[in-house]
């Protein structure tokens, strides 16, 4: 498993770094294919580094960086529902990532999807907090020589981060950057002082929902 | 580095406000039916009152910022953008103030000036008035509301900020005060195309429809008058809420906190990789915006 995800890990920064070099060169967002003619800005030495180019981790075959199989396997192992029917079905058919969901019948119950297909993010509240859980295959690249003070842990490397009202979780499953955000309404909360529970909450998203359009590219038809 | 021309905060006002007015909610945009209550219905401006002095814009839980150290530059530093208006370099701190960054990517560059009129991105907390700025001082001092603009991206905080130097803490974003020192008058606008995700106590957040969907924070407005909820599809411009001093009960001077964040690959500092959603300095993608509305370039 651990190989796994560094491999899945490898290929992401592997993703990101063909970005970089190739950020001379727009791309569709939605294939990763070159825009004839639509070249970016240059950016040379005198001038700051633009970098509207995107580092688009959906490759062919369906979906590419997205480890079809993996999630497969964690959408068998939810069980293939999906425990949230409240969310918007058109929004959740047109993801072409697993959507992950927390084992958490409360939190779920209320919660709200929005979804540009490569992008989902679902909205939740509890009282005295907000709740976003997203996940993605566009990442976009750093520059080289812009370290970034932060500690990866675990075999998904995940990180956490204060914010200014809360906690805020990143991991990679399945050859997706998944994010857990918890917002505190009072910064004296518990659930925001430390990680503990957005980390927590990360542990719960085991429940794999797949759209029309993630069956599709995962190769179950719609 | 900082330019020769220095335009005055009336001619700046004057030329931002003859910039589009973009008023009309989109159409509802994909997803997404609200099962919670989402933010009240606009409701008229609640009367101006005297600002007051706080400037926190951190909990009373949250340590006192870490120990200050020296200012980075990077090694190779770029040529300033074509920006004509007064603005300090980006990614350096004053000394005392935080450790600054090498970055220097435009992240946004097709951004929309996130506010409506002319404004002063500078530091709230150590400005005048500012919870650490100088004693005695007013934040509607002149100084906090004239050119030029300094970056506090990486102002310490304890917040943690992966791309700033020393211990990777910081303020995350950029503080913007408005045009002047009025809460509930300045409207902040849509960076670009996208959806309301969140709205919380004091947060308004924006997710961009396009590729790699930017999420966009606006802290501290009027959030009882907010002309978006939860769900609202927004064009870029589009007027979201004004600008004020909400923070759930922390006092804060009046400002927009304004900041950017994306999913990012890229490598730690002891050389691992790693693939996070985190914060990206919105510094240069502001200025350059602005410069873009001051030059009369629509959104």
């Amino acid at each position: 498993m651990r190989l796994l995800t560094g491999l899945m890990l490898g290929g992401i920064l592997a993703t990101g770094a063909l970005g970089a070099a190739l950020s001379q060169t727009r791309v569709d967002p939605a294939t990763g294919a070159p825009i004839p003619g639509a070249a970016a800005p240059t950016a040379t030495t005198a001038t700051p580094t633009r970098r509207p180019g995107v580092a688009v981790l959906n490759r062919p075959p369906r979906g590419g960086q997205v480890d079809w199989r993996a999630a497969v396997g964690g959408l068998r192992q939810s069980g293939g529902g999906n425990p949230a029917p409240n969310l918007n079905q058109a929004a959740v058919d047109m993801t072409r990532v697993p959507i992950l969901l927390p084992a958490d019948n409360d939190l779920t119950a209320g919660a709200r999807i929005y979804s540009f297909g490569d992008y989902y993010t679902i909205t939740a509240d509890a009282p005295g907090v907000g709740i976003s859980l997203s996940g993605t295959t566009a990442v976009v690249p750093l520059p080289a020589g812009t370290p970034l003070k932060i500690t990866p842990t675990g075999p998904e490397g995940a990180t956490s981060q204060r914010t200014v009202d809360g906690q805020l979780i990143s991991f990679v499953r399945y050859g997706v950057l998944y994010t857990v955000e918890v917002r505190c309404d009072a910064p004296t909360d518990p659930r925001c002082a430390d990680d503990n529970y957005a980390r927590g909450l990360a542990a719960k998203t085991t429940t794999v929902v797949m759209g029309a359009a993630a069956r599709a590219a995962a190769g179950l038809g719609g | 580095m900082r330019k020769l021309l220095i335009l005055s905060p009336l001619v700046l006002a004057l030329a931002l406000a003859a910039c589009e007015d973009k008023t009309t909610p989109a159409a509802p945009g994909p997803g997404g039916e609200i099962k919670t209550p989402a933010s009240p219905e606009p409701g008229p401006p609640t009367p101006d009152d005297a600002p007051s002095d706080g400037g926190a814009e951190q909990p009373s839980s949250e340590p006192n910022p870490p120990a200050p150290g020296p200012p980075v530059l990077p090694a190779d530093p770029p040529a300033p953008s074509p920006v004509s208006f007064d603005h300090n370099p980006p990614g350096v701190m004053p000394n005392g103030q935080g450790h600054g960054y090498l970055d220097r990517t435009v992240w946004s560059p097709a951004m929309c000036w996130p506010l409506q009129d002319a404004a002063f991105a500078n530091s709230q907390v150590y400005g005048h008035g500012g919870g650490m700025g100088p004693a005695g001082t007013s934040q509607c001092d002149s100084a906090n509301y004239s050119l030029p603009w300094r970056d506090n991206f990486c102002e310490a905080r304890s917040r943690d900020n992966p791309l700033c130097a020393g211990g990777g803490t910081g303020h995350q974003g950029q503080d913007i005060r408005p045009a002047t020192c009025k809460k509930n008058q300045y409207w902040a606008v849509a960076a670009e195309k996208g959806v309301i995700t969140d709205i919380g106590s004091y947060t308004v957040t924006l997710v961009g429809s396009a590729s790699p969907h930017r999420t966009y924070r606006y802290l501290h407005m009027q959030m009882a008058a907010l002309s978006v909820k939860e769900g609202d599809a927004v064009v870029a411009g589009q007027k979201l809420g004004k600008v004020a001093n909400d923070f759930g009960g922390t006092p804060t001077t009046i400002h927009l906190h304004f900041e950017l964040r994306a999913g990012v690959a890229g490598t730690t500092t002891d050389g691992k990789p790693v693939v996070l959603h985190t914060f990206l300095p919105p510094y240069m993608s502001l200025a350059e915006a602005y410069q873009r509305k001051l030059n009369g370039t629509a959104c």
